[in-house]
């Protein structure tokens, strides 16, 4: 097995050698794409039986590098070798369409360099089994997307929002080492295996150190409110297959490393991380999807809606955190199962919206939902692909992402037969909380759905659409049809993740719970199509006639519904979360009813922009000022500088 | 014989759906001191509608006769949940109350859809109106039930019912009291009934369900109606089932059936006197206060959820 491991790593690496060389041959053009998924295929092929064999695979470079540097695919990092190979698939094959009508030259050369070695890097940080390996994958990561990012043009506004996202990945990073450092002292290699055993001698306080580090250098690459600010911005500025591997694939590395420090290194901890790390959860789902609901631009509500998702995500592991520490495993195992099977979930339907989205811009250079509509007659293959993604999200019955959002409703509803008080009355409450997430999440999808695929086309762009080519209609059919089979038949991941988790909690066992919904499912998609056939049979003359419109001569295009128009009530209701700054401007000023013009402004900044990072940024920037001070530019200072710092270095080498 | 009477209660709820809006109808109309319509009218308006042919607009897509095939059949699926004759239910032994939640949730995004699809100003108008009451309606709907389930310890609905009818109505907790509040108020607004919504309205300031199945007509139009009576007769069984199951069959001899038949009968008509005094007794809120008046229910489901805990 570990011959196809090594072959997978070796294609990967190849493949940006491969598109190199290619630049200038334009035949062997379709060969990276090729390689690529060959590379992927054999990656999932092996992950796959190793995974269900159970075999360890290991590779030790440590000989080549300065620092420990191994890989090792044990269950967990397996499972989610295997999601990052899944997703990428359709991606790629996506990508052998849209980057070839949308880029060209250096641009379409850098994307297809780029994208293989991006895809490595995630999958050198899911694999990693020693510190120095992971945080060489973590950094390479970040700058790698950061550079697809790029290959779509870098002017004014988007690279203000690169930057955010660079200094917010690296402000993350310099937590993510923290942690790490901190375990230098008892594990010198930083090799995961000693990690893992050095890490329950620690004291509290170094294990609690550790803990929020890692929650918050990891929190900030998943997107957990309020360190999400840089994922509306930089998600919907890349290339639409880049925006659907940064949310459905790189998000998810942050969950893994997450999940990797929480249970694999520090175990059970104290009962007020998993309280944190649930409200963290909560709040990041709530707000995550209000804001989504108020976005009028497909990416970037599919952005925010991906801050809801990761919400949900650690609200299922903040449970099962709880759930631990007060000695319940298996309700425990049911919660983590719920937050893994929600990230698959997750990575496919999300990966459907941002590909679809992408369509939907190829095909009408819009992402504006007020310019959009009717795209579901004009575009069949990917509007049905968008509305089983869309339905999945929700989390309707039948569709996958309910499996996951249902497993964590029983985990949270087992929390009251835990027996001391403050957990049986959180625990329930949040399936408050997740339901309130489900209803918001319904609203701001069916606006999406309704006003882009759904009535008549806004615009002339969208009157004018046509399908995309097949590739991209491949890409976003692949992952809609493994929603839908998992929805149905969500026992063939609920197995091979319940012994991953098994693995994790040593003596936890398939819970009840998920066996029954996995039986219960399947005949409840028997019976709907039993009656949805038998309603069928019942006899329609249909008649096309156009919408009654009062007796005027007709309706046209502005007189439906705006997506702006249907989350009012609801962005009314919510206000205290939008705040916006509005402006209106009537000239001239005197007559308020006959005026001239009239011009409306409205907009949002949330309130973390102005009451957290402004501050911050403001502080960073005096500091830096006062800072400048040292800068005198006399080179005797400087001189003095270099013997000060020699000086203190040797009183602190003897004296130590 | 378990399997029979399951089949049978769910072909009850569905087929008689109809009959329990035309009861509530009628007496609603003698409370207005009016005649009312005949009880079976929901029936000749539905054979009439599936006579009929059905329009559609030239710009929409198949979600639009889509939808309400799919309304239809969750809504149905739904109902074979909930315990009617006896405490069990063709899929309330497997699947739990947030399976039932989220199949209705599951219409109303079809239904929501198929609004939008229709091309009109309408449309779009219900669904807008409708996404904020379902949204404020999500949690409590949850939280009560999760609250009673709590409080039986089982989630299944022939579970809770099992449990309940074991138990003494005089000794049911606060916790029963106030989850029963909060999901009356949530299955006012669920149903589209007054004060939320009025069912009879055709004026596009108050409507909400109206004007989402405005475009509808014909036999998709019957397959929503229809299935908004069965949603409808869903959550009376709902409430009785969870608040008031005592009366019904326990072994499966005729005088047992015939009580449990009678007791629910019984119960049904309390409910829809109960419905249709308050229908005709309070105004239709504003918009703008449903929010409020789910709020109420919000408030109530999460006391509901505290007490199981702090009263155990």
């Amino acid at each position: 097995m570990i011959y196809g491991f090594n072959t997978f790593l070796l294609l990967l690496l190849v493949a940006p050698i491969v598109s190199l060389l290619c630049v200038k041959m334009k035949k062997a053009r379709a060969l990276s794409p090729i390689v690529l998924v060959v590379a992927l295929l054999t990656g999932a092929a092996t992950t796959g039986v190793s995974f269900w064999r159970g075999d360890r695979l290991s590779l030790d470079l440590s000989r080549l590098t300065p620092l420990p540097f191994a890989l090792t695919v044990d269950r967990l990092s397996a499972f989610f070798l295997l999601l990052i190979c899944a997703v990428s698939v359709p991606v790629v094959l996506y990508s052998a369409s849209y980057i070839e009508r949308h880029y060209e030259g250096l641009r379409r050369d850098g994307l297809w360099i780029l994208l293989p070695a991006f895809i490595a890097s995630m999958v050198l940080v899911v694999t990693a089994s020693t510190g120095f390996a992971f945080l060489f994958g973590w950094e390479l990561m970040t700058l790698l997307s950061a550079g697809l990012i790029m290959m779509e043009g870098d002017a004014g506004q988007r690279r203000h929002n690169i930057f955010i996202y660079l200094l917010m990945m690296h402000v993350g990073a310099a937590a993510v080492i923290g942690a790490f450092l901190l375990f230098l002292p008892h594990a010198p290699g930083l090799t995961f295996a000693a990690m893992r055993t050095v890490a329950a001698q620690m004291p509290q306080g170094m294990r609690t150190a550790i803990f929020l580090l890692a929650f918050l250098g990891f929190g900030t690459k998943a997107g957990i409110v309020p360190l999400h600010l840089w994922l509306p911005r930089a998600h919907p500025i890349a290339p639409s297959p880049v925006s659907a591997l940064m949310s459905a694939v790189m998000l998810k590395t942050a969950v893994y490393a997450f999940v990797r420090f929480g249970f694999d290194f520090l175990g059970t901890g104290p009962a007020w991380w998993g309280y944190l790390v649930l409200a963290a959860g909560a709040v990041s789902g709530v707000l995550g999807v209000l804001y989504a609901l108020a976005e009028n631009d497909i990416k970037r509500l599919l952005a925010y809606s991906s801050v809801e998702n990761i919400g949900i995500i650690f609200m299922a592991i903040g449970a099962a955190m709880v759930l631990r520490a007060y000695g319940a495993p298996s309700l425990a195992a049911l919660a983590l199962l719920a937050a893994l099977l929600h990230a698959i979930n997750h990575a496919l339907f999300k990966s459907t919206l941002f590909l679809g989205a992408g369509s939907v811009s190829d095909a009408t250079h819009t992402l504006n939902m007020e310019e959009l509509g009717g795209l579901l007659n004009r575009m069949p293959v990917t509007g049905i692909a968008m509305l089983v993604a869309c339905c999945s999200i929700i989390g309707l019955p039948l569709f996958n992402g309910f499996v996951g959002e249902w497993l964590a409703f029983r985990a949270f509803l087992g929390g009251s037969t835990l027996p001391p008080i403050a957990p049986a009355i959180v625990l329930p409450l949040v399936a408050g909380v997740l339901a309130l997430i489900g209803g918001v999440a319904a609203a701001c999808f069916a606006k999406l759905y309704g006003v882009v695929f759904l009535s008549r086309p806004r615009s002339e762009k969208a009157e004018h659409a046509r399908e995309v080519p097949v590739l991209m209609q491949l890409g976003v059919a692949l992952p809609a049809a493994a929603c839908v089979l998992i929805g149905v038949f969500p026992a063939i991941v609920l197995w091979p993740l319940m012994t991953t988790i098994s693995e994790l909690m040593p003596g936890t066992a398939m819970p009840a719970q998920a066996t029954s919904i996995a039986t219960v499912l399947p005949w409840l998609a028997l019976a709907v199509i039993a009656i949805v056939a038998v309603v069928a049979l019942v006899r329609r003359t249909v008649r096309v006639t156009a919408t009654w419109a009062c007796g005027q001569p007709g309706l046209d295009a502005r007189m439906q519904y705006s997506g702006t128009a249907l989350s009012k009530p609801l962005r009314k209701v919510f206000s205290q979360v939008y705040r916006p700054d509005r402006a209106v401007n009537i000239s001239p000023a005197g007559q308020p009813y006959f005026p001239e013009t009239i011009s409306y402004r409205s907009v949002r900044t949330t309130s973390f922009e102005r009451a957290l990072y402004r501050p911050a940024v403001d502080a960073v920037v005096a500091a830096a000022h006062r800072l400048r001070r040292l800068q005198t530019g006399n080179i005797q200072v400087y001189l003095l500088y270099l013997f000060l710092a020699l000086v203190s270095l040797l009183l602190f080498m003897r004296f130590l | 014989m378990k399997l029979l009477l399951d089949i049978v209660q769910a072909v009850l709820l569905v087929a008689l759906a109809p009959l329990v809006r035309g009861i509530v109808s009628r007496i609603k109309a003698r409370i207005q001191n009016r005649q009312g319509a005949s009880v079976w009218r929901p029936y000749s308006e539905l054979r009439k509608l599936f006579a009929k042919e059905d329009l559609v607009p030239p710009t929409a897509s198949f979600v639009f006769r889509l939808s309400p095939v799919l309304l239809f059949a969750v809504t149905v699926a739904a109902a074979a949940f909930i315990p009617v004759l006896h405490a069990s239910a063709l899929l309330g032994t497997m699947g739990d109350f947030i399976l039932l939640a989220y199949l209705l949730a599951f219409g109303r995004f079809f239904l929501m859809l198929g609004a939008m699809d229709g091309g009109g100003a309408f449309g779009g108008m219900g669904a807008s109106r409708e996404a904020l009451v379902s949204t404020l309606a999500e949690a409590p709907l949850l939280l009560a039930l999760t609250a009673v389930a709590v409080v039986a310890r089982i989630a299944t609905l022939a579970g809770i019912v099992q449990w309940t009818l074991q138990q003494d109505f005089f000794r049911l907790s606060a916790v029963h009291a106030l989850a029963v509040a909060a999901l009356a108020l949530v299955a006012i607004a669920e149903t589209g009934r007054i004060p939320v919504d009025n069912p009879t309205t055709h004026l596009e300031l108050t409507m909400i369900h109206e004007s989402m199945v405005l475009e509808h007509s014909g036999p998709s139009l019957a397959l929503i109606e229809w299935a908004s009576a069965i949603k409808l007769n869903v959550m009376i069984a709902l409430l009785i089932a969870l608040f008031a199951p005592w009366g019904m069959a326990t072994a499966f001899t005729a005088a047992g059936l015939a009580i449990a038949i009678a007791v629910y009968a019984l119960k049904v008509a309390a409910l829809a006197v109960v419905l249709a005094v308050v229908e005709s007794s309070v105004a239709k809120l504003r918009m703008y206060m449903v929010p409020d008046f789910l709020g109420v229910a919000c408030a109530l489901s999460i006391l509901a959820v505290v007490f199981t805990a702090v009263m155990r």
